[in-house]
């Protein structure tokens, strides 16, 4: 199934990207891609994440479905 | 006179945020204005200068984060209308980064409500700050988490 991931900030800079489309088995949960796009960039590891599927929180053990639209970013600093 | 949640890049006019949510039956509008501060001190207690610094959001999720918060804060405490608008891209030192407004038939709901939302909104809001200072810049990671 196709994931749509988004990255703001720290993770934008650690991946070098903002958004990346991948592949994964169905099954695959917020924690997966994390794997996956840490093996190309370590980087990602450094920092403490938070998961929104759709714009919603998630825990990073949420299953995905096909053509959802991840976002994986650091704790929010507006304000 | 309706509740609004709004992200821009340009300069805020905090008074006219102000004025947008005062409806006639209201006695008081408290209004929050952040903005980027210029010096920064981390946790060994050092201080550091602030050039200046970049807001970078999570736009569509970040507008619908800011109006849970809204609904939310027109449940939990006794007030009328609320506004916030919050910038994004570079901001100089002393440029408004935040303004929440909030208009109740009585004050001190209004001072309650807006310091819950500004709490609220800094745990929760998709949006992050970087400080960029002399020789270097740095992403600014939150201390809480949306979940606790």
């Amino acid at each position: 199934m196709k994931i749509q991931v988004l990255f703001f900030g720290a993770t934008a800079d650690a991946t070098g990207e903002r958004a990346k489309r991948i592949d994964v088995l169905a099954g695959a949960n917020a924690a997966t891609l994390v794997d996956v796009i840490a093996s190309d960039h370590p980087a990602l590891r450094r920092h403490k994440l938070l998961f929104a599927v759709n714009q919603q929180y998630v825990s990073a053990n949420t299953t995905l479905n096909d053509g959802d639209e991840l976002a994986i970013f650091t704790a929010v600093s507006g304000g | 006179m309706t509740d609004f949640a709004e992200l821009t890049t340009s300069p805020i006019d905090i008074g006219s945020v102000a004025r947008r949510v005062i409806p006639p039956d209201c006695g008081a509008t408290v209004t929050l204005d952040g903005y980027a501060r210029g010096f920064t001190k981390s946790k060994d207690g050092s201080v550091r200068e602030t050039q200046y610094l970049v807001y970078e959001a999570y736009e569509p999720m970040a507008i619908k984060e800011m109006q849970k918060l809204i609904d939310a804060a027109k449940d939990k405490f006794e007030i009328s209308n609320v506004g916030i608008v919050h910038r994004t891209g570079r901001l100089e030192i002393g440029e408004t980064s935040v303004v929440i407004s909030v208009a109740a038939p009585h004050r001190k709901a209004a001072f309650e409500a807006c310091e819950w939302l500004i709490k609220e909104l800094k745990r929760t809001a998709p949006i992050w700050k970087k400080e960029v200072f002399a020789g270097g810049e740095e992403w600014v990671e939150g201390e809480s988490l949306p979940s606790e």
